[in-house]
């Protein structure tokens, strides 16, 4: 069982997606849930630490969800930590580029809590916590 | 939490709508200016954003609307179509289409508008640029084919691998594959380059564009999002609390004159002035709280303009000036729709056919101009074409034929009276009734709507060079200086800003001409009417005396000037409107409570100088 006040952080360019997301997390029972605006605000929120999983949206204008995820994983610091990519289109060579770029996981809009659970805990499960 | 619910849809509209103000404008620069890669972006970006949205919010019809158009721009940001009149049509059809299914669910809170149509449209739009494209393109699409094959196979094996495959996956990728048999060719085809462009950009904008996101996520995290009701209800309370200054100035004032010298009334004093300075100070802070950009209304025009011109045939370029100017919010609301009519007006009626400006030596393409600027309080809105004016005799004929006017009447009218012919209710210049123009409603609408404003409209208008309407709107609503007057034994408010002076005149100095009052001021003639007999209280009993009080209005072009008894002061007041009272037809705007806390009623000077049009035809 994850660590409920566990601080996560939810990236969306759009402020009805956080608070959809935000929603469903809290379904779940997370209860330290805070937001950033693209990939840009979410690396400098990140990068003071304190954040135990990142929720990210994948097309995001300034910084999109790809290169904070390449930014995350090629800073010594902040490399072990997890990300899930949000994404609508199903495509495999997005999906592909995100694996190879070291996602943890990712889930296709619309979700459900349940759904979000699942590849949540799966993603604890896979490093080890 | 049927709440939370609640706040998420309201948001999600609001938002959603945003985003469509924010794309539209860029589809007729993209049309103007030809492919651009950061604008296809965008308006790709916005589609993708409201249709995942959408999505858990379970919005079935915007789902599949945006759907269809995200397809299509990610095709035309991928360089896989090009741009023409067809996506953009449906396109563009699709942005109206998601506003009203947007409308339907912020008024109903649920959509079941059938788009199968309009997605077949998309569909079929799509489909008919890429048949263009392949055949264009047929020798080099063939010889890329082979590649795709192999790349799929390469990519669904890597998914397949890398990834740890549970219940939940294979469920996410059963649906992954439904989505298939959808994609064409050329879907697949660019995968390849797709993924290196991805990675080139990705590298070269990890380091390049650091700084500057850097910089505008600082400046964005300073905004917020604030309900507009709790805005209100604050502009709300600070009316009171100018009423509640208002009274303290007077108490403290009669406070003086009684003790004078005395410590505590001198303490008071100072407090109160403090107080003074203080809510005026509030005062601005929340109008400006209300003011936006009026570029927030102007994004839809060039669209607007686009279509208007299109569908009479005639070539348009529409400029827009002064953009950033900030206005109340709710000029931002009421100015939408007299703008629509002005410019189609202006287009439809304005504007010569391009033939015609081609005979008459003009350049053949339109021009519509709209400037808007701030002038002292006023915010000035100015829609200039450069068609071939209004033709006074033809408006005169018209307004007779239509039994809005005698034939003598019309004679003793003023040009400038003349223009105003096309305000009058039941008023269209047009022998039939185009598809634009005759929409049921005339330009009668954009003086009521203007007039909701507290504002005036001018035209000014010559033959052959073109025609301005000048909107003039006070910068804010509900809190205005105002002149305190009193007229047989009553006082009333006057709103200062269309006021131009105050005289203290002689009888002696005032003419009547004709039946009507006037007197002149530097040179100019300008009629006189009694406040007491415009509001019909003269019954009171009159004051008489040699001298008289006049105020002199200028609202636009007009000057008339109105008697008073006696001038009180000046008062900053705010406006109470009055339910169930025909405000048009009275000359009061609203009421308002005074310093020593009266109720006045605030009288409509543009609802005198309306109906000064029909009393004195100089």
């Amino acid at each position: 069982m994850p660590d409920l006040n566990m601080k996560i952080l939810v990236v969306d360019d759009f402020s009805t997606m956080r608070r959809i997301i935000k929603n469903l997390l809290k379904q779940i029972g997370y209860v330290n849930i805070d937001e950033a605006e693209d990939g840009a605000d979410a690396y400098s929120k990140i990068e003071n630490g304190g954040y135990g999983f990142i929720i990210s949206d994948w097309n995001m204008p300034n910084m999109d969800g790809l290169e904070l995820l390449g930014k995350i994983r090629s800073n010594d610091e902040l490399k072990h930590l997890p990300l899930l990519m949000v994404t609508a289109e199903a495509e495999k060579e997005k999906v592909i580029s995100a694996i190879q770029a070291g996602v943890n996981n990712y889930i296709v809009k619309p979700f459900t809590a349940e759904i979000l659970k699942e590849k949540m805990d799966k993603v604890f499960e896979t490093i080890g916590k | 939490m049927p709440d939370e619910m609640e706040e998420i849809i309201s948001e999600f509209i609001t938002e959603a709508v945003e985003s469509l103000d924010k794309i539209e404008p860029l589809f007729v620069e993209l049309e103007q200016k030809g492919q651009d890669q950061d604008m296809l972006n965008d308006i790709f970006r916005s589609m993708h954003t409201i249709k995942g949205a959408a999505g858990f919010l379970g919005f079935q019809p915007i789902v599949d609307l945006a759907h269809s158009a995200e397809n299509i721009m990610k095709k035309l940001r991928d360089g896989e179509i090009p741009l023409n009149k067809q996506l953009m049509d449906a396109l563009l059809k699709s942005v109206d289409m998601l506003r009203s299914l947007l409308e339907q669910l912020k008024e109903k809170g649920s959509v079941e508008e059938d788009v199968s149509l309009l997605v077949k449209e998309l569909e079929t739009a799509l489909s008919a640029s890429i048949l263009v494209e392949n055949n264009v393109e047929d020798a080099p699409s063939s010889a890329k084919s082979v590649m795709p094959a192999e790349q799929e196979t390469k990519t669904s094996d890597l998914a397949e691998n890398s990834t740890p495959v549970t219940a939940g996956e294979k469920h996410e990728h059963s649906r992954i594959s439904a989505e298939e048999p959808k994609k064409t060719p050329e879907t697949v085809q660019t995968t390849e380059s797709a993924i290196k462009q991805a990675q080139t950009s990705s590298d070269a904008a990890l380091q390049s564009k650091e700084v500057e996101s850097g910089q505008k996520t600082k400046e964005t995290a300073l905004n917020l999002r604030v309900d507009v009701s709790r805005i209100d209800k604050v502009m709300d309370l600070t009316g009171e609390v100018v009423l509640i200054r208002n009274r303290l100035l007077n108490i403290s004032t009669s406070y003086q004159q009684k003790y004078g010298r005395d410590r505590y009334t001198e303490t008071l004093m100072e407090t109160v002035s403090f107080f003074n300075r203080v809510t005026s100070d509030l005062q601005v802070a929340v109008m400006k709280m209300r003011m936006q950009p009026i570029k927030k209304v102007f994004t839809k025009f060039q669209r607007l303009v686009r279509d208007i011109s299109a569908s009479v045939n005639k070539e348009v370029e529409l400029q827009i000036f002064g953009e950033g100017t900030e206005v109340d919010k709710s000029v931002i609301e009421h100015i939408g729709d007299p703008m629509t009519h002005i410019l189609r007006n202006s287009i439809d009626h304005g504007l010569e056919t391009t033939d015609e400006r081609i005979a008459k030596g003009k350049p053949p393409k339109g021009r519509v101009v709209i400037n808007t600027y701030q002038k002292g309080n006023q915010i000035i809105i100015e829609v200039t074409d450069d068609g071939k004016g209004i033709d006074i005799d033809k408006l005169k004929k018209k307004a007779v034929e239509k039994g809005l006017l005698t034939e003598d009447e019309t004679l003793s009218m003023s040009d400038e009276a003349a223009t105003n012919i096309i305000f009058m209710p039941g008023f269209s210049t047009m022998e039939t009734a185009t598809e634009l123009s005759g929409r049921g409603v005339g330009m009668d609408v954009v003086k009521t709507n203007i007039s909701l404003l507290n504002g005036y409209i001018d035209i000014l208008t010559q033959k052959d060079t073109g025609t301005t309407f000048k909107i003039c709107i006070p910068l804010t609503l509900a809190i205005i200086q105002a002149l305190m007057v009193e007229d047989s034994g009553t006082r009333y408010a006057i709103p200062l800003t269309p006021i131009e002076e105050t005289l203290k005149v002689s009888k002696q100095e005032i003419d009547n001409i004709t039946g009507q009052d006037v007197i002149v001021i530097r040179d100019r003639v300008c009629p006189v009417f009694e406040l007491s007999s415009l509001l019909g209280t003269d019954f009171n009993g009159k004051v008489e005396s040699d001298s008289k009080y006049l105020i002199v209005f200028s609202t636009g072009d007009k000057r008339f000037c109105v008697t008073v008894d006696r001038l009180l002061g000046q008062e900053e007041i705010v406006i109470k409107t009055l339910d169930g009272m025909d405000t048009a037809a009275s000359y009061v705007m609203g009421a308002t409570i005074t310093g020593e806390g009266k109720v006045v009623l605030i009288l409509d000077v543009t609802g005198i100088s309306r109906n000064y049009l029909d009393i004195v035809k100089v």
